[in-house]
C-alpha cells in the first residue's frame, strides 16, 4: 500500500479523533497531577529529585524515613520553587517530617492509582467492567518485582493462572459488544492477559537465549492450556533487546506445538524503534503464514518502551544503537510496519493487527490504512495505556473504533518501576502527549513524520 | 603527524546477536585443532622449546592447551642482559614511535580477536563474555598507554619560572621491567603491565602465570609483530622460581606484579634485598594484590537491582577476580528477604563448561583451587549456615565448584577475612550502614567495595568513610573499564597504583629536572 496516497484519509480520521477528545472534563485531582508533571517537565533537577523519590517510596521505613529521603533528593535542586522550600523546612523537625512523609505517601499513591488499576485482579473488577461499559476492552498486566529465582517465576505463573480465573468472573455477565468480540479472523476473547517472559524465568541471558526460552516455556505451556480451555487471550510482552531472541523463539516455538494449534488466541509484540524491526516482522508473518492456527496470531505494534536503556547500554558497550535515535525515524517505521502488517492480513495471512500508540497521527494512519484495505472497524485494534491514553481511549470508543486499554495490576512496591517509567514518559519533552497537552496545533500533531 | 583520535574503549562483542556467537564457536573449533600450543622461552630471537610446563583446560584436564618451556635462572640472567642492552635504543625512540608499535599490536589483537577469546576460554576457563572482555581490555591498555606515553613526553610539567632561570622537568624510563602476571586476566593484565612499561620506554621480561603461558605467547607475538623489537620484550614462561629469580635480580629496575598477597610480599622482600651495597638503583615494585571485597546494602536499596548485581559480582567467572564480591553487609531490616533471593538466584546459576553460552560459574582454574574452595565451603557448613543448594549436580571431569552462599558465620570466621578467590559469598546482617563501614575498616584489604542505597546522604557518607580503591555505588563491583574506572587497591591490596588511569605510567618512569641559568653579564639572554 502506498503511504502517500493514504494521506488525505489519515488527516480526516485524525481530525475526527481530535474532535472527539474530551474537553474540560478533568477532575480537580487530575489537574493537580498534571500541574505537578508540568512542573517536573520544566525543571530537570526537580524532575530527577521527584522520580528518585517516587522510586524509593516503597522501600522507606515509615514516614520519617520517607521525609528524610525526600529532603535528601531535594537538596540537589538548586533554585527550589517555594513549595519545595517549604518542604525542606518541614524536613528539619520530627513533626514536620511526619507531616511531609504522610503527605508525600498520599501523593505518590494517588499518582500510582492513575496508572495502576488495582492491587489485585479482583480489585480491578470495577474499573475493568466500567471500561467494558464504555465499549473498551482490556489487557491486564500483572506488575511484579523482578524474577531472580525459580520460586519467584513459579509465583508469577501462579498469579497469572489465578488472574485468568478471576478475569473470567470479572467479564462474566457483561453485555455482548460485537466490535470487541469478533473481527474478520473470528471471535476474540474478552479475557486478555499480558505476560512477561522475564517474570516467567530467572534465566534470561542475552548470550544464551535458549536457556531462558526453555525455562520460560515450562511455565508458559500450562498458562496457554488454561487460556485455551477458558477461551482467553494470552499476550507475551516484548522487553529490551537483550531478551528479544529468547522471547520471540519462545512464543513462536511453543505456539507451533500441536497441542496449541486449536488455541488459545495469543500475541506477540513488534517494536518499531528497532532498526531491524522489519526482519522480525518478516519472521512473524512467515510464522503466521506457515502455521494455520485456529486463532490468528495478534501482533501488537508498539514504538518500544526501553529506548533509554537501549541507548545507554549501546553507548557503554561501544555498540551501534539498535534503536532509532531520532523520534521521527521510529514514527516512520511505525507507519511502514503498520502497512506491512495490514497488507499481510488483507492478502490472507492469519494475523491480527493491534496498534499500541498514543500518537494521534500513528493511530489515524492505522485506521485509515485498515479502511483503505477494506477492513472493518474491528480489524484494527488500537491499544492505549491506562492513565496515559485515557483521553484517546475515550475518543476512539466514542467514534466507533475498537480500543483496548492496557491495565497494570499490582501493589505499590511492584508497581513502582512501572510508575516511574510512565511518569518519565509523561514528562518527557519529546513525547506526543507533552505536545498535545502544551497545545501544539492539530496540523502539527497530524503531520506525516 | 596527525594526532591520534581520543581514546575509546574497544567495543565488546554483542553476544546477544546469534552471528557473533557463531563466530566464536567456529573460532574455538579452529583453535582446538591446533592445540597444544608450543610456548618457548623467547629471548630476543632465541627460542627454546620445552615441555616442563603444561597448561590444561580446567574443564577437561586431559586436554593440553599449551606445552611450555620453563625459564631457568640462567635464562633469566640472559634475558636481563639482552633487555638491558636493548634499553638504550628503545628508550631513546620518541614516544610516538613506541606508541605506534603498541597501536599496531592492538590491530593484531583485533585481527586475532576471536581466536584469542577462544584461547582464554580454553586455557583459563573464562566464559565467553568474560573472555571477550579480557581481549577488549588488553586492546584498551595498548591504546590507552600509547596515548598516555605521548602525553607524558609532550606535556610540559608546570614549574615556577623566575627571571634568570629556566626550569624543566621530564620523565625517562627506568630500565628493565619484570612483569609477573596472573592467570585470571591472562591477556589484559599481562599485556596492561607490559604495555605501560614499553610505552614509557622500558624493556620488558614477561613472566606469565604458569596456568596461562599460551595466552602470553600470543601477546608477545602481537607486540613483536606490531614493531616492538624482539630484544625489548622477552617471554619467560615458568613457575614461582622463575618469578623469584626475576624479583631478586639486581639488573631489574622495576617489577610489576599482580597476584596474591603472600607472593606479593615475597616479591617486595626479594626486591628490597636485591640491591647490594654497590647497587646502581633502587628497584620499584608495583603490586596489585587482591581483596576481600564487601558490598553494603542499606534498607532502602532496590533488591531487584541488588540481587543480580551481587550475584554477578560474586559468581561471574566463579569469583576468580580480585575485584569480586565476597561479603555482603546488609541492613537487618532486609536481610531475610535478601538472603532468600540471593540463595534462589545462586541456585539457578549455570555451573558448567566455560565454552557453553549461559555458563556463569565455570570450573575453577586448577585442582588446588577446587580443594581450597571446598575447604571453605566445608567450613561454612560446620560453622554457619549454607543457604545455597548443596546437592547441585556438577560435571564429572574438571575443577567444578558449586556456588556457595553462607550466613550466620562466627565473627572471626576465616570466610570473612581470607581471600578465597572462588564462588563463595558470606552474608552478614548489620544494624546500620555505619556498622557495615566499621567491618570494612577492620579488613586489611581495600580493593573494591559496593554500596546499594537510594539515599544521597548515605551515599555521600559511605564515600567519605570507605578506604577501598574502587567503590561502586548501585551497580556490580567488577568490570572496571580502562580510562573510566582506573583500577587498583589500597592498604594490603596494592601499592595504590591505578591501572588504566591517568597516573599509572608515572610508576614506570623517573623524573629529571633541569635548571638552566639564563643570566649572562647581569642580563637575561
Amino acid at each position: 500500500m502506498d503511504g502517500a496516497a493514504l494521506e488525505p484519509q489519515v488527516q480526516e480520521v485524525g481530525r475526527e479523533l481530535a474532535d472527539a477528545l474530551p474537553r474540560g472534563k478533568r477532575g480537580p485531582l487530575r489537574v493537580m497531577d498534571d500541574r505537578a508533571m508540568e512542573f517536573a517537565s520544566a525543571d530537570a533537577e526537580l524532575r530527577s529529585a521527584l522520580f528518585r523519590f517516587v522510586d524509593v517510596v516503597p522501600a522507606c521505613r515509615g514516614v520519617d524515613d520517607l521525609a528524610r529521603h525526600l529532603t535528601g533528593f531535594l537538596d540537589d535542586v538548586e533554585d527550589p520553587p517555594p513549595p519545595i522550600d517549604a518542604a525542606m523546612r518541614m524536613g528539619s523537625t520530627r513533626a514536620g517530617r511526619a507531616a511531609l512523609g504522610a503527605a508525600a505517601t498520599v501523593g505518590v499513591k494517588r499518582m500510582a492509582h492513575r496508572f495502576i488499576v488495582g492491587e489485585s485482579t479482583r480489585d480491578a473488577r470495577r474499573v475493568l467492567r466500567g471500561l467494558w461499559g464504555e465499549g473498551v476492552a482490556s489487557s491486564v498486566d500483572l506488575l511484579g518485582e523482578a524474577t531472580v529465582t525459580a520460586a519467584e517465576a513459579d509465583r508469577y505463573a501462579a498469579r497469572c493462572s489465578a488472574a485468568l480465573d478471576d478475569l473470567r468472573d470479572v467479564y462474566d455477565g457483561l453485555p455482548a459488544i460485537a466490535l470487541l468480540e469478533r473481527d474478520g479472523g473470528g471471535p476474540t476473547p474478552r479475557v486478555n492477559l499480558s505476560v512477561k517472559t522475564s517474570a516467567l524465568t530467572p534465566l534470561l541471558r542475552p548470550d544464551a537465549p535458549d536457556l531462558g526460552r526453555r525455562d520460560a516455556a515450562e511455565r508458559l505451556r500450562p498458562l496457554l492450556r488454561q487460556a485455551r480451555d477458558a477461551g482467553a487471550h494470552l499476550h507475551v510482552d516484548m522487553e529490551s533487546l537483550d531478551s528479544r531472541e529468547a522471547v520471540t523463539d519462545l512464543v513462536l516455538s511453543v505456539l507451533a506445538e500441536d497441542e496449541f494449534s486449536g488455541g488459545p488466541s495469543a500475541g506477540v509484540v513488534l517494536q518499531a524503534y528497532l532498526r531491524d524491526a522489519p526482519v522480525l516482522a518478516g519472521r512473524i508473518l512467515e510464522f503466521c503464514a506457515a502455521h494455520q492456527r485456529t486463532s490468528p496470531l495478534t501482533v501488537r505494534l508498539v514504538k518500544g518502551a526501553y529506548w533509554d536503556h537501549e541507548i545507554i547500554e549501546a553507548r557503554q558497550h561501544g555498540w551501534t544503537a539498535p534503536v532509532f535515535e531520532v523520534k521521527a525515524d521510529s514514527d516512520r517505521m511505525f507507519e511502514t510496519l503498520t502497512r506491512q502488517l495490514l497488507d499481510a492480513r488483507a492478502s490472507g495471512t492469519a494475523v491480527r493487527v493491534a496498534i499500541a500508540s498514543h500518537n494521534l497521527r500513528s493511530v489515524a494512519h492505522a485506521i485509515a490504512a485498515n479502511r483503505a484495505l477494506g477492513g472493518g472497524p474491528a480489524d484494527v485494534e488500537i491499544q492505549v495505556l491506562r492513565g496515559l491514553g485515557d483521553d484517546l481511549q475515550h475518543a476512539l470508543s466514542a467514534t466507533g473504533h475498537r480500543v483496548r486499554t492496557y491495565c497494570p495490576v499490582g501493589d505499590l512496591v511492584a508497581g513502582m518501576a512501572y510508575l516511574v517509567r510512565r511518569l518519565l514518559e509523561n514528562t518527557s519533552n519529546d513525547s506526543f502527549l507533552h505536545d498535545q497537552v502544551t497545545g501544539v496545533p492539530i496540523e502539527e500533531l497530524l503531520r506525516a513524520p | 603527524m596527525t594526532p591520534l583520535p581520543p581514546f575509546a574503549n574497544e567495543p565488546l562483542a554483542e553476544l546477544r546477536r546469534a552471528p557473533q556467537r557463531e563466530l566464536l564457536i567456529d573460532a574455538l573449533a579452529e583453535l582446538d585443532a591446533t592445540l597444544p600450543l608450543r610456548v618457548p622461552v623467547w629471548i630476543g630471537m632465541d627460542r627454546r622449546e620445552g615441555d616442563e610446563l603444561v597448561s590444561t583446560d580446567p574443564g577437561t584436564p586431559s586436554r593440553q592447551v599449551a606445552v611450555a618451556a620453563c625459564a631457568t635462572s640462567a635464562e633469566v640472567d640472559a634475558a636481563v642482559d639482552v633487555a638491558a642492552r636493548a634499553f638504550p635504543d628503545w628508550s631513546a625512540r620518541p614516544a610516538r614511535e613506541r606508541a605506534a608499535a603498541l597501536l599496531r599490536a592492538a590491530d593484531v589483537l583485533r585481527r586475532e580477536r576471536a581466536r584469542l577469546t577462544a584461547l582464554a576460554v580454553r586455557e583459563c576457563a573464562k566464559p565467553w563474555d568474560q573472555a571477550d572482555a579480557d581481549v577488549c581490555e588488553a586492546i584498551d591498555f595498548l591504546e590507552y598507554y600509547a596515548r598516555g606515553a605521548i602525553e607524558l613526553e609532550d606535556q610540559a610539567v608546570g614549574l615556577l619560572q623566575l627571571p634568570g632561570e629556566r626550569n624543566t622537568m621530564a620523565y625517562r624510563p627506568r630500565g628493565v621491567c619484570a612483569v609477573i602476571a596472573p592467570w585470571n586476566f591472562p591477556l589484559a593484565i599481562a599485556l596492561g603491565m607490559s604495555a605501560a612499561a614499553l610505552a614509557t620506554g622500558n624493556t620488558v621480561l614477561l613472566k606469565p602465570a604458569e596456568q596461562s603461558p599460551g595466552c602470553a605467547l600470543e601477546l608477545v607475538r602481537a607486540l613483536r609483530e606490531g614493531g616492538v623489537p624482539a630484544e625489548a620484550i622477552a617471554l619467560l614462561p615458568g613457575a614461582g622460581e622463575t618469578g623469584a629469580a626475576l624479583a631478586r635480580h639486581p639488573g631489574v629496575q622495576t617489577i610489576a606484579f599482580t597476584g596474591s598477597v603472600p607472593v606479593g610480599l615475597e616479591i617486595l622482600a626479594a626486591a628490597a634485598a636485591a640491591p647490594g651495597l654497590g647497587a646502581h638503583h633502587l628497584p620499584r615494585v608495583i603490586a596489585e594484590l587482591g581483596g576481600k571485597n564487601c558490598v553494603i546494602v542499606d534498607g532502602d536499596a532496590d533488591l531487584d537491582d541488588v540481587v543480580p548485581g551481587i550475584i554477578d559480582s560474586a559468581f561471574a567467572y566463579g569469583g576468580q577476580k580480585c575485584s569480586a564480591a565476597s561479603r555482603v553487609l546488609v541492613h537487618e531490616a532486609v536481610v531475610d528477604t535478601l538472603v532468600e533471593r540471593l540463595a534462589g538466584a545462586a541456585d539457578v546459576l549455570v555451573t558448567a563448561q566455560a565454552d557453553a553460552f549461559g555458563t556463569t560459574v565455570p570450573p575453577v582454574i586448577e585442582e588446588s583451587a577446587q580443594e581450597r574452595v571446598r575447604h571453605y565451603a566445608a567450613l561454612a557448613e560446620q560453622s554457619g549456615r549454607v543457604v545455597s543448594r548443596t546437592d547441585a549436580p556438577l560435571p564429572e571431569a574438571g575443577w567444578f565448584c558449586a556456588p556457595v552462599i553462607a550466613t550466620q558465620l562466627p565473627g572471626d570466621s576465616p570466610l570473612l577475612f581470607d581471600e578465597i578467590f572462588g564462588p563463595v559469598l558470606a552474608v552478614e546482617p548489620v544494624a546500620s550502614v555505619d556498622a557495615a563501614c566499621d567491618r570494612v575498616d577492620e579488613l586489611r584489604f581495600a580493593l573494591t567495595g559496593g554500596l546499594y542505597s537510594r539515599s544521597p546522604r548515605t551515599v555521600e557518607h559511605v564515600i567519605r568513610r570507605s578506604p577501598v580503591g574502587n567503590l561502586y555505588v548501585n551497580r556490580p563491583i567488577t568490570g572496571a573499564m580502562v580510562g573510566r574506572q582506573p583500577f587498583g587497591g589500597n592498604r594490603i591490596s596494592g601499592t595504590g597504583t591505578k591501572a588504566g588511569g591517568p597516573g599509572y605510567l608515572l610508576q614506570f618512569v623517573e623524573p629529571h629536572v633541569v635548571t638552566e641559568n639564563t643570566v649572562r653579564h647581569g642580563l637575561v639572554v
